[in-house]
């Protein structure tokens, strides 16, 4: 019998018999594929693979490659990925295009095998490919603009994969160890700090922390209907992981969290596109959890509240955000608009929409019955239990503005504001309803019954969300949030403009770079190609009657001296005779008689006889 | 229709009201626990909520107007090599 079979490799291989199958088949294959995948981890969490606190690794050179490292916290990420993609696939399953089911397969696979990863090599490996197929779902979309923000998306992917890679070989290099396991490391300056910085640096660039975020709110909105709701969830959430693995505890990283809640928001303000807007969003929300890893000093209780927090955040967070991406999607999908300048007033066409999405935007806004609100509030009690008042007030500001924004400001814009609907829409295809049912369902059910999450989490769990205090607070801060924004609702109209963020450095210096290019840099380069040319031109021209050649240009020497002495006739009369001999150039070829060939064959010999011995002596 | 005669807009006023009200009840009777000196104001939640939602929307507007909100072809005028192109 076979000892472990790996999650990820079900999606991977899964994945290539896609193309073969045709209609019904095909969708219950689709299905069938994320069913097989929480199987097989319902199998591992009751002992029969391999059980928790196992591992499960490949021999390769000298090396043991961990590609299964079953623990709680890679099991709970497991859980809520598998979970996840099957919601997804089925927003997705009337989509005709093989290509892009594949690519989120093999997405969903990798991120999988990243969670199960427990050494650096495998890590890497897993990381790439996630990065890799995340594109096609950004460029089947088939846009313009599409095209470019997939382009700068893997860009700046690429700049984070090498980081990673040095990072690896640097540690690989200082201590002897590929395992996977929480760094060492500090502040002063030595090669493994250094390793652990561009791991770090690798790390936090997937999970999407300004000042390197841009590519999150850039690409996710141009993405297709249903790519943007699997890449909603993956990469980010993997990154969340690995940070949880590889760095609890990192001060740095509370303030990073922090600050990534609040940027968020204030970005979100400003947005005309709904998905960018929720894109600021995963943002924001991501802070909260970083922020959790950073409060996450192991051994400690708020340490664990933190871990667990995080976690718990990461599991509630997939779930809402893919059904805000679906709601959002399903505007775009009918309407084929995305901009609050462009939407309004349609409540009238697609009220189940509008109720599910608000599901998901209670979620996220921390609503008690929701499940934002059992799990972003572990984080917040983390930051009280640690006594950082600062980062208590960002974090709860943060969700203000959450709210203001998914729940309040968004489908507002979309579904009310006007009288007159602005376009004509209906309700999307019965699979995006139902896809979003069955993810609203999860959202309130986790919400009513934390139970079911909170015994999953990596720690056990103190923490109760439903006391009176925690209810009433929420309630209160919600509420007069609602009425702040009922006052102010008409600033808060969609504006069609383009808000300027950290992508504006890279995408000017690209611009930049490509001037440089095709300007200045390309004349000096055909400046070089002509010399280079025009010297070998003359050495062609030279060759055909070297003889001859030599003496036009011994003629052409002496012109210039008569140029300054002789009488301009006489000049211009050399001229003319100069002129006449180029014209007949090469003229009549000399021709060689049998002894003189000989001769010359000798004389080279002898030259090289000649070289020969002196190179001997 | 006005808005007063909405159910909607009554629900949400009680339902404001009876925050702020069991804010002062659940204060006073259970005694939650204080981890910071602002939790002594029973409606502190509220306040926040109330001025911080205030305080974003008009932040990130100025922050928006005077700075960062551009052109919604912003990057494609700003192209200096694929604009002579078309």
């Amino acid at each position: 019998m076979i000892e472990w079979f790996h999650p990820g490799l079900i999606y991977i291989f899964g994945a290539l018999l896609i193309p073969v199958l045709r209609g019904r088949v095909k969708k219950a294959y689709l299905l069938l594929i994320p069913i097989m995948a929480f199987t097989n981890l319902l199998l591992m969490s009751n002992s029969v693979f391999l059980s928790e606190g196992k591992t499960w690794f490949l021999p390769f050179l000298r090396y043991d490659l961990v590609l299964g490292r079953i623990d709680r916290v890679s099991m709970v990420f497991a859980y809520v990925f598998v979970i996840a993609s099957f919601c997804m696939m089925f927003y997705a399953l009337h989509i005709k295009e093989d290509g892009q089911h594949i690519a989120a397969y093999i997405y969903v696979g990798s991120t999988l095998g990243v969670v199960f990863a427990g050494d650096l090599l495998t890590l890497f490996f897993f990381w790439e490919w996630m990065t890799w197929s995340a594109l096609p779902l950004i460029w089947y979309q088939k846009t313009k603009r599409a095209y470019a923000a997939g382009f700068r998306y893997i860009l700046v992917h690429f700049f984070g994969g090498l980081c990673l890679l040095g990072g690896i070989l640097l540690h690989f290099q200082t201590t002897g160890s590929i395992a996977f396991e929480t760094f060492r490391w500090g502040w002063e300056l030595s090669w493994n700090n250094v390793a652990c910085y561009l791991i770090l640096f690798a790390f936090i660039i997937n999970a999407a922390v300004p000042p390197l975020h841009a590519w999150l709110s850039d690409a996710y909105p141009e993405a297709t209907v249903t790519g943007a709701v699997f890449l909603t969830a993956f990469t980010t959430k993997s990154a969340i992981y690995v940070l949880i693995r590889g760095f609890p505890g990192v001060e740095l990283l509370i303030w990073l969290g922090a600050i990534m809640a609040v940027y968020g928001v204030i970005f979100a303000v400003l947005e005309n596109d709904i998905r960018r807007l929720l894109a600021y969003h995963i943002i924001s929300q991501v802070g909260y959890m970083v922020s959790g890893v950073g409060m996450g000093v192991i051994g400690t209780a708020a340490g664990q509240m933190a871990i667990n927090g995080a976690v718990a955040h990461a599991f509630c967070h997939i779930l809402y955000k893919a059904l805000l991406f679906m709601g959002a999607g399903a505007v775009l999908a009918v309407t084929g608009r995305s901009r609050l300048t462009q939407l309004g007033g349609l409540y009238k066409y697609m009220p189940i929409t509008f109720h599910l999405y608000m599901v998901g935007a209670y979620s996220i806004s921390g609503f008690p019955l929701f499940n934002g609100f059992v799990s972003k509030t572990m984080v917040v009690q983390a930051s009280a239990m640690w006594h950082l008042p600062i980062i208590w007030l960002m974090l709860e500001g943060a969700s203000i503005g959450t709210f203001l924004h998914t729940g309040l400001k968004l489908p507002w814009g979309t579904w009310f504001a006007r009288e007159r609907p602005m376009c004509e829409a209906k309700e999307p295809p019965k699979n995006m309803l139902v896809a979003m049912g069955i993810t609203a369902f999860l959202c309130t059910l986790l919400g009513v019954y934390p139970r079911v999450l909170y015994n999953l989490l990596p720690y056990p769990v103190h923490y109760e969300p439903y006391t009176p205090g925690h209810v009433v607070s929420m309630c209160q801060l919600l509420l007069f949030t609602f009425v702040a924004f009922w006052m102010l609702r008409k600033k808060l109209y969609g504006e069609p403009t383009l808000t300027l963020d950290t992508d504006w450095f890279y995408r000017m210096a690209g611009k930049r770079v490509i001037w440089f290019c095709e300007k200045p840099l390309m004349a000096f380069a055909s400046f070089i190609d002509m010399k280079v040319l025009s010297v070998a031109r003359f050495f062609v021209w030279l060759s055909r009657n070297p003889v001859v050649a030599l003496g036009i240009q011994k003629e052409e020497v002496k012109l210039i001296g008569r140029r300054l002495f002789a009488s301009p006739e006489r000049v211009e009369e050399y001229e003319r005779g100069l002129e006449e001999e180029r014209r007949r150039y090469p003229g009549e070829l000399p021709r060689l008689t049998l002894g003189a060939s000989v001769f010359l064959i000798l004389l080279s010999l002898f030259l090289y006889l000649i070289l020969y011995l002196l190179r001997a002596v | 229709m006005k808005i007063t005669k909405k159910p909607l807009f009554w629900i949400l006023s009680g339902c404001i009201f009876l925050s702020i009200i069991t804010g002062f009840f659940v204060h006073s009777y259970l005694h939650p626990h204080m981890y910071f000196f602002w939790e002594v104001l029973p409606f502190f939640s509220a306040l926040y909520g109330f001025i911080g939602c205030i305080v974003i929307i008009i932040g990130s507007k100025a922050l928006g107007h005077f700075w960062l909100q551009k052109d919604e072809d912003y990057y494609e005028n700003h192209d200096a090599v694929w604009s002579e192109k078309e």
